[in-house]
């Protein structure tokens, strides 16, 4: 299927979602506002993560500072919501400029673990700050009204996806992908790799941010500790992988999968939902770790046996 | 000045425990390629096993410790033996997602079988204290040190001096060369990450004494073990050693004259600062 | 005429070990220029430098008449340096194809802006090296002497004015050899200049206007094949008195 169709299908999909609110439960709406923002995280996580393979771990930074730039802004200097995002996502692409472009020089695992400790010296910084609450954090404004907040989200992952999808198709898209393939042979080959990565950070951080500050609002508070939550960035990772990273569709089909295999165990099981979900992840590790896009792709040659060959590929 | 004293003489003894909490992140880390983020959940396993012991059976927690260390041997040469070892050939950045899964899982199990309250291992000596030069210094805290020191001695010499020590480093050079000298890949990875767990066993039991524990402690023990294990450096038993000694006293430092709500960050600072500068890690060979 | 690439008391040290020293070379306008010498003696140490892979420790490169040693190496791309890898380094997971694309995406003067362009760029040059059957293909679906052939028309697909090939024939059989050597002078028929690092011999002294010999990271000849060839130096250096 070629892409355009993917998206003339997706397009429908969006415009189906859309009027969820008008008939949906409010269970379901809410489950839909997370699902939503989820998708958002995983899929810009895919940018910098999918196309350029450098495994962010401070995605959750930026989440923070797009949390913390909406609360601050609407709280202490009162200002609207839109302000509040604005402000929100100008800080996340000024640090994705200011740290990416160190941090972005280290390889593999250096780079994971670098932004895992930016990650964790963001939250212990803005623990510290006045205007940010300390510890306790910020209680945000009530805005009553689900639907707006389920469009929102709706619209923001449309975007995000539009972006992604414009990306596999670009000559910067192609320049990502090379430098994740192969970082010194991209570089011989004329792509100006520092320039792209950090590009590439900061588009990332714009989505995130957003995705951060809309999540925020929803939920009326946030504190350091949940505003930069290491675990919600392994889980757009693991929901961006599941799906299928350096694709188009992949994340938001992960996300919307392994959410609502999560809603189910909670409702089913009550509070083993958590402890599927990390069986979920180490089964799937060991016999899908491409994904669920790799998995239909080629499930349709090899059937079953896909499984056993990840498998036997990968053991010692 | 006496308060300086103070703080430094608190901020090595803390440095020794942090290092041997580092130590067996290091160890799976350096031989197997293994970024484990399930290294804390272990830690707080450990910690379990001490409390259990001593509030069950009434074993003094040093006694109790290397049980906690065996126990912790076991489930993660298991682990490694029966679901690591199928996905070691894999990108490393999978090692890395299937281990927080095990995080997930085991904090999860843990969560369920010793409740979420806070615990602490109180022997009977926990108040007692002794003066050093002027510094007032809990026995448990000493006790504590000396048994980390040691151990992470121990495994300097295992590593260095005994057969099994030379072939856990061979086979993190060169799998290939290792196999053809007759080492069994499969029996010493999960060797190798058994040992690593007991090392986070035998942390866990100190933790449980010197302060509080509770299930969801692993996730921040594992970000700070990271942090001790790359400024130190991954190479060397005693280089993970200076890291956790470092780590301490700039903690300590930073408590005393920042605030001690900044110690994370100063902590993560230095650990975002030595991998963009130096990322071997203070004393690791240079790229 | 001036030459298109100048190498002045070029040197090269990693801690210690001295790869490169005091090499001077020059390489004209157009000339198929050939690189040899025995294992470990700078060649591809030195082709890196001129690509910018690595950074030298002393000495001047000029390209066109400019300086180059401080140009980050995907400048030098754009400036018109294409290179191959001894070590073949496709991009995997893409095909062959896309492979080549990225080559006409980013090539001399930044290369094309549209996909289309770059892919209708790309299958001429896959034609040109005989590859265009499989541009469908992943990359890492190639065999050993298809990879080669993938690596040279990436490298062509940037367009270069300057063409280093690294080993670009290690491991084919004589046919394909032959083969090789064409498509070489084809582009060299183009206006290309080329600097051509070869172990096999009967290749390069047939391919080569001129030959330099390195042995431990110095020059040690240079001039017409044969007589370097038979230069007893030369041929002390590669295996006692073997004879060519």
């Amino acid at each position: 299927m070629k892409l355009a169709q993917q998206l003339a299908l997706a397009a429908i999909g969006v415009a189906a979602l859309a009027t969820v609110p008008w008939w949906g439960s409010a269970v379901l709406i809410q489950f839909g506002i997370n699902a939503l923002i989820l998708a958002t995280l995983a899929q810009s996580w895919n940018i910098i993560g999918g196309y350029t393979g450098y495994p962010s771990f401070g995605n959750s930074v930026f989440y923070g500072l797009g949390g913390y730039g909406t609360a601050i802004a609407m709280v202490q200097f009162h200002l609207p919501f839109a302000a509040g995002l604005a402000l929100g996502a100008m800080l996340a692409v000024l640090f994705a400029f200011l740290l990416g472009l160190p941090v972005l020089r280290l390889r593999g695992h250096y780079f994971a673990i670098a932004t895992l400790g930016l990650a964790e010296v963001m939250a212990a910084i803005v623990s510290n700050l006045e205007i940010a609450g300390r510890n306790v954090g910020l209680v945000l404004p009530l805005l009553k009204g689900d639907a707006l907040f389920f469009e929102l989200s709706l619209g923001l992952l449309a975007l995000t996806t539009l972006v992604v999808a414009w990306i596999s198709r670009s000559r910067f898209g192609f320049g990502l992908v090379a430098i994740r393939e192969n970082e010194e042979a991209a570089a011989v080959m004329g792509i100006n790799t520092t320039l792209y990565k950090v590009l590439a950070f900061a588009l990332c951080s714009v989505f995130t941010a957003l995705a951060g500050g809309i999540h925020t609002y929803w939920i009326t508070y946030l504190d350091p500790d949940s505003a930069f939550d290491i675990s919600l960035n392994v889980k757009m990772i693991i929901m961006a992988v599941f799906g299928g990273a350096g694709t188009v569709f992949g994340p938001v089909l992960g996300a919307f999968l392994l959410s609502a295999i999560s809603e189910v165990l909670a409702s089913r099981i009550t509070s083993m939902a958590s402890l599927f979900f990390g069986l979920v992840i180490v089964a799937a590790i060991v016999f899908m770790p491409r994904g669920f896009a790799d998995l239909i792709r080629r499930f349709r040659e090899v059937g079953w046996r896909y499984f056993q060959e990840n498998v036997k590929a990968h053991r010692l | 000045m006496q308060l300086l004293w103070q703080v430094l003489v608190n901020g090595v003894l803390l440095g020794g425990l942090y290092a041997l909490m580092a130590l067996g992140l290091a160890l799976i880390w350096g031989v197997l390629n293994i970024v484990n983020l399930a290294h804390g959940a272990l830690i707080m396993l450990g910690a379990y096993v001490c409390y259990y012991l001593f509030t069950g059976f009434g074993w003094d927690p040093f006694a109790a410790l290397p049980v906690a260390m065996l126990v912790l041997f076991c489930l993660g040469y298991l682990l490694q033996r029966y679901l690591l070892n199928l996905v070691i050939r894999a990108p490393m950045f999978n090692t890395l997602l299937i281990t927080f899964g095990l995080e997930v899982v085991i904090t999860y199990l843990a969560q369920i079988a010793f409740s979420a309250d806070f615990r602490t291992i109180n022997p009977s000596y926990a108040g007692a204290n002794f003066p050093l030069f002027g510094a007032t210094v809990p026995v448990v805290r000493i006790l504590a040190f000396g048994v980390a020191l040691a151990l992470t001695v121990a495994l300097w010499l295992l590593l260095v001096r005994t057969r099994i020590g030379r072939a856990i480093r061979a086979t993190a050079q060169n799998l290939v060369a290792a196999r053809l000298y007759g080492v069994d890949p499969r029996r010493l990875y999960a060797l190798t990450f058994g040992l690593g767990a007991a090392l986070a066993g035998a942390a866990g039991s100190l933790y449980g004494v010197v302060s509080q524990i509770n299930p969801y402690i692993g996730a921040g023990l594992t970000a700070k073990s990271f942090a001790i294990a790359i400024i130190g450096g991954l190479e060397n038993p005693l280089y993970v050693l200076v890291g956790g000694l470092f780590l301490g006293i700039a903690e300590a430092l930073t408590a005393l004259y920042i605030g001690p709500t900044y110690t994370d960050v100063v902590s993560f600072g230095i650990l975002v600062l030595v991998l963009i500068v130096r990322p071997t890690g203070l004393l690791g060979r240079t790229a | 005429m001036s030459a298109i690439l100048e190498i002045r008391n070029l040197t090269k040290r990693f801690q210690g070990l001295v790869a490169i020293n005091n090499v001077n070379l020059a390489l004209e306008h157009n000339e198929i220029l050939g690189l040899i010498g025995p294992n470990g003696s700078g060649k591809t140490t030195l082709v890196s430098l001129v690509s910018g892979t690595l950074q030298p420790s002393e000495g001047s490169l000029l390209f066109e008449g400019a300086s180059i040693q401080h140009v980050p190496a995907f400048r030098r791309a754009h400036l018109g340096i294409g290179r191959t890898f001894q070590i073949m380094r496709p991009f995997p997971g893409l095909s062959v194809l896309d492979n080549v694309a990225v080559g006409a995406l980013f090539g001399t003067s930044g290369g094309h802006h549209r996909l289309r362009d770059a892919q209708e760029e790309a299958h001429r040059c896959l034609q040109f090296v005989g590859l265009n059957n499989r541009a469908a293909q992943r990359a890492d679906a190639l065999g050993g002497p298809d990879r080669k052939r993938l690596e040279l028309a990436k490298a062509l697909a940037m367009r270069p004015r300057l063409l280093l090939l690294d080993e670009v024939m290690a491991g084919l059989n004589h046919v394909e050899i032959e083969e090789v050597v064409g498509i070489i002078k084809k582009v060299r028929e183009r206006g290309i200049s080329i600097l051509v690092i070869e172990h096999v011999m009967k290749a390069i002294k047939h391919l080569s206007d001129r030959l330099v010999v390195l042995n431990h990271g110095e020059k040690i000849a240079e001039g017409k094949p044969d007589d370097v060839l038979n230069d007893p130096q030369v041929v002390t250096a590669y295996l006692g008195r073997k004879r060519i």
